[in-house]
């Protein structure tokens, strides 16, 4: 893959920072402009572990308001058991966006997403089991692929949601075998002939059942155990050895007890195709929807080399992606439309808003933003199958499944509501920092500059001169220019009275009002 | 008028036919079997989702059971002489006049015991197996999706245009229904108030004819569909009419079937409109303990059965009544056995209804079997297959190439004859010539069958054929004088499955399916 060798400017800073987090401020676009695409991605590709979530419903039975309840028992009684789990299914999702409004300038958020929607996981009714699965997530976000597919395939989680808690030698279950082939690994082909994927069979997939059987999970919603586990139960495993098909050059996956399913994932992993096929996976999430017959000969071959070289270690290969020059070309910038998330917490983090209330209001917010995020299509904690979001993998609309008249009116509707009123929740009021947003750009005073700052903060590429004409209209209200300076002057000699910082936040709303419903706030 | 294109007509050399040959000309059988009128662009369908798992069993009663059903659920069971009859077998919930009184008027089916295989008891995997009318976990676009899909693939690229100015399908509420979703749209449009029409702020934007300027062109596409479509709906909300008072306006439902009256009597070409009802995840105080006929559940009951009746009142009134059906569903039903608080948990199969002046009224299938114990977490089985529902739907009311029906889902399809006595009611009152199917009932059939068509004034020979094409028995052979007749079939020695009757004349060939139970 050739390296980026071109000019590191505003632009090229803003595009790697917009598809890496959910929303960079101007200032830092200008710091990585000033530090330079090497040092940026420095501080991108590291691990970023949050603290745990804590309690804020009443409805937690367990532990206190503000403690962590991720290694809390249950009550026993079945009333307060759900009401606990209500409460604890609360808390994770507010902690899934605060992590997102809080991530810094990190990519780990924007990789545990692309993993959650890797695997489709369903919430299997235990908060506890359902944050270390997402612990996992972040552990391994930018660590081995291999490694994470062979501890998800143990996690409590998966082996409740696809049935493998139930896949024994005397009734094997195909569910998590089939995925595992069709979804977390090596991927479905075109069918050659009845039960031929190109690159599996049903052989294949009958022997990953036998393979995974004998594992339980323990603990669900358990009075006692203060987590869910998952054991491996010799006498519930298939211990004859497996056949695999002519893709697999019919090798044989011999009895190997608890340590098997290893021996099953290397030997799929020894498959070139599996690591294409989580490469074409990473492209689709980062850089663009359409894998042409050249970026499939060239970007894919070229990152599964990567891959394979580094021993499916992800970092090299995101390394190499965010450096080069085909990433930074202008044909696939602005091409992805933006998730919800990607919607919502860009008008937040991009003006360094964050909800900072008290610990029950601070997550009703964020639960309300999950809601809104869930009414316009994407529950983070609930993908709507296992094949994830429909905008990663289905043709030909892939990303434009995010956008309907429902979905629309709802992203239009935050808008509105992120510019107007802001958010009151317990009679406390959130509203982006627009002062601070402001005072952040290059040269506030001027209207101009204003609007050339926001455009490069919240545009993927330059908008008309009409456009950014009639949001500068809106800054000065249609006066002349020097009238927006004259007032912003005004607010600055006296920056806490509301008569002179009130226009000013007025205005600003007013930009970012039109500005968050034009259909350009809505690609990146 | 390019509506009519909206009835995709596959050639019919291209089918496979369900059955092999067997001494009879195959070709004139199928063209027979597949021969399709084209007079469904005007009908619209109603569908009402009872979100949250609907408790069949206190809603349909099976009457000639009640002594089980004490057993199983004596805290939750109404009084047996509170039991409105349909049939002698059959009953509704006290709180359900209205649809008592549309069963009397020949305008309500009860369709017994509907559900899948395999059943899933988890509210959103039964949901999406409803709503994509597939068992398949990969898939992702609903049943009503994928048949317009088959005839707009590009949808909404271009829509909506001249041709089509209105939407396909209207989910009343602020989300569209998963039922209608498409592989790239969704051919449903959210209105919660068909009279404010908001419209949203649309900035030309240029295509650069790149991936950028392609999906700005995308998203500036379907905000103007947005605000096109909303325009519509309101024009024709202000310009239609609505009749009934039978309409409660604290009923919800009531008040969205008006709107749907409205918007029909207003000249929306809209097809389908898709209402939800939630609360029926009645695990616990589903009933007043102290009355068993009151309660969230009969609440929940009565205001569907009377939003129902005041639309079916409406369109009579509106001269609606032969473009209009419609069918209730709900994930799943409950368990047979109540619950020790007054509640019932997750079951299996349930009944639906089915309704309009051209639903063949009556109860399809047999009462559920109650057993005399108490077996922890039992559901009422599966007998009627709930995507069978939607393709016979699909065949009867929009009448849909049996061909691309086929291709819309994944089971061998079973198809019900639902609508039986319509087709010919529309055909006659649009003074179409289209030859009057011929049809039979009840079906599916215990024993007793009969079967009605018109007879040119011929020798007619009938058999009963099976799937495979080979004749199980022949059961008529004599003249019969031109007009309608109507034939009377003990079928009680014939073994349950699906079979054709095949009506044999010097002219022409004719099969009608049925199901023996």
């Amino acid at each position: 893959m050739n390296p980026y060798s071109g000019p590191w400017t505003a632009a090229t800073a803003a595009h790697l920072l917009r598809r890496t987090t959910y929303g960079a401020s101007f200032a830092a676009i200008q710091n990585s402009v000033n530090i330079g695409l090497s040092a940026t991605l420095s501080q991108l590709l590291t691990t970023n572990i949050p603290a745990e979530p804590l309690a804020h419903d009443p409805g937690e039975q367990i532990v206190s308001m503000g403690q962590s309840w991720v290694n809390a028992v249950y009550p026993s009684n079945v009333n307060d058991n759900q009401l606990t789990e209500a409460a604890r299914k609360k808390s994770l999702g507010a902690w899934l966006l605060q992590n997102i409004n809080a991530e810094q300038l990190n990519i780990s958020q924007k990789m545990i997403f692309f993993w959650q929607n890797h695997f489709g996981l369903s919430p299997s009714g235990d908060s506890r089991a359902m944050y270390q699965f997402i612990h996992l997530l972040q552990q391994n976000a930018l660590g081995n692929m291999k490694t994470m597919i062979q501890m998800v395939a143990t996690d409590p989680c998966m082996l409740m949601f696809l049935n493998g808690s139930t896949n024994t030698v005397y009734s094997p279950n195909e569910n998590f075998g089939r995925e595992l082939l069709e979804l977390f690994t090596i991927g479905k082909g075109p069918q050659l002939s009845v039960g031929d994927y190109s690159n599996y069979t049903e052989q294949d997939v009958a022997a990953a059942a036998k393979v995974f059987t004998g594992f339980k999970v323990f603990g669900f919603r358990s009075a006692t155990a203060t987590q869910m586990t998952s054991q491996f139960m010799p006498n519930l495993h298939d211990n004859t050895s497996k056949s695999l098909s002519y893709h697999f050059n019919n090798q044989t996956i011999a009895a190997n007890g608890a340590q098997e399913h290893l021996d099953f994932i290397n030997v799929i992993f020894n498959q070139p195709e599996t690591a294409k096929y989580l490469c074409r996976k990473l492209y689709r999430y980062f850089v663009n929807y359409d894998i042409t017959p050249v970026v499939e000969s060239t970007i894919i071959q070229d990152m599964a080399q990567t891959l394979l070289v580094n021993n499916f270690e992800i970092l090299p290969v995101l390394q190499e992606l965010f450096g080069s020059e085909h990433f930074y070309d202008i044909s696939v910038r602005g091409a992805i439309i933006k998730t919800p998330l990607e919607t919502i917490f860009n008008m937040l983090n991009c003006s360094s808003s964050v909800v900072n209330f008290d610990l029950q209001t601070t997550a009703q917010m964020y639960l309300y933003m999950y809601s809104f995020a869930d009414q316009m299509g994407q529950e983070y904690g609930a993908p709507p199958s296992v094949a994830g979001w429909t905008a990663y993998y289905q043709a030909p609309a892939y990303y434009k499944l995010w956008i309907n008249s429902t979905y629309l009116k709802k992203r239009f509707d935050m808008a509105l509501l992120m510019t107007t009123n802001g958010l009151t929740i317990n009679a406390q009021n959130f509203s982006l920092n627009f002062l601070g947003f402001l005072n952040g750009l290059s040269n506030p005073e001027s209207a101009p500059q204003v609007i050339d700052d926001i455009s490069l903060v919240y545009f993927p590429k330059d908008i008309d001169p009409a456009d950014k004409l009639y949001l500068k209209n809106l800054l000065t209200g249609g006066l002349p220019d020097f009238e927006w300076t004259l007032q912003y002057n005004e607010y600055l000699a006296d920056p806490t009275n509301p008569v002179f910082y009130n226009p000013v936040v007025s205005k600003v709303k007013a930009v970012l009002n039109t500005l968050f419903r034009m259909p350009q706030y809505h690609v990146c | 008028m390019k509506r009519r294109s909206f009835l995709k007509k596959s050639a019919w050399a291209s089918l496979s036919l369900p059955f092999v040959q067997n001494g009879f000309s195959m070709q004139a059988v199928a063209k027979e079997l597949f021969s399709v009128p084209k007079s469904a662009e005007d009908k619209v369908l109603v569908l009402i989702r009872m979100n949250g798992g609907n408790d069949g069993l206190n809603m349909v009663f099976p009457r000639d059971q009640y002594a089980e059903l004490l057993v199983q659920r004596a805290n939750i069971l109404v009084p047996e002489s509170s039991i409105l009859a349909l049939t002698p077998e059959v009953g509704l919930h006290p709180k359900m006049t209205g649809l008592q009184n549309l069963y009397n008027q020949g305008k309500l089916s009860v369709l017994q015991n509907v559900g899948y295989p395999e059943p899933n008891r988890s509210h959103f995997r039964s949901m999406d197996i409803w709503t994509t009318g597939s068992l398949d976990v990969n898939q992702t676009s609903g049943w009503l999706g994928r048949y317009f899909d088959a005839n707009h693939p590009n949808f909404p690229d271009a829509y909506p245009n001249v041709d089509y100015p209105d939407p396909f399908a209207i989910s009343i509420g602020s989300e569209v229904s998963a039922t209608c979703q498409g592989l790239v749209g969704n051919f449903s449009h959210a209105v919660n108030d068909p009279f404010s029409s908001s419209v949203l702020p649309l900035t030309p934007v240029v295509n650069d004819g790149t991936y950028y300027g392609s999906q700005i062109e995308y998203i500036s596409t379907l905000i103007n569909q947005t605000n096109e479509y909303g325009q519509q709906i309101n024009s024709a909300a202000v310009a239609g009419n609505s009749l009934s008072n039978l309409y409660d306006p604290l009923n919800p439902l009531a008040v969205q079937l008006k709107y749907v009256a409205q918007m029909i009597s207003g000249g929306l070409k809209t097809k389908v409109y898709i209402l939800n009802v939630g609360g029926f995840d009645t695990h616990d105080a589903q009933v007043d303990q102290t009355n068993l006929t009151e309660g969230t559940h009969p609440d929940l009951l009565k205001r569907v059965s009377d939003a129902i009746n005041a639309f079916q009142q409406d369109l009579q009134l509106l001269g609606l009544e032969q473009r209009v059906a419609g069918m209730t569903f709900s994930e799943f039903g409950r368990q047979i056995a109540s619950n020790g608080s007054f509640g019932t948990d997750h079951g299996d199969a349930a009944p639906l209804f089915l309704f309009g002046s051209c639903i063949s009224s009556g109860i399809v299938g047999p009462n559920p079997q109650i057993p005399n114990q108490v077996n922890n977490q039992a559901g009422v089985p599966m007998q009627i297959d709930f995507r069978d529902v939607y393709a016979s739907l699909l065949k009867d009311w929009f009448e849909v190439d049996p061909t691309l029906i086929q291709s819309l889902f994944e089971q061998n399809i079973q198809y019900l004859d639902l609508l039986q006595g319509c087709t010919n009611a529309v055909e006659n009152q649009m003074g179409v010539g289209v030859q009057r199917k011929a049809i039979a009932y009840p079906n599916p059939s215990l024993g007793a069958q009969q079967l009605q068509f018109w007879s040119a004034g011929a020798h007619y020979e009938i058999f009963i054929v099976n799937q495979q094409g080979k004749v199980e028995a022949k059961i008529f052979d004599a003249y019969l004088n031109a007009g309608q007749q109507i034939l009377s079939f003990n079928l009680q020695k014939l073994n349950a499955g699906s079979y054709y009757y095949l009506l044999k004349s010097a002219e022409k060939q004719e099969l009608v399916a049925f199901q023996k139970l």
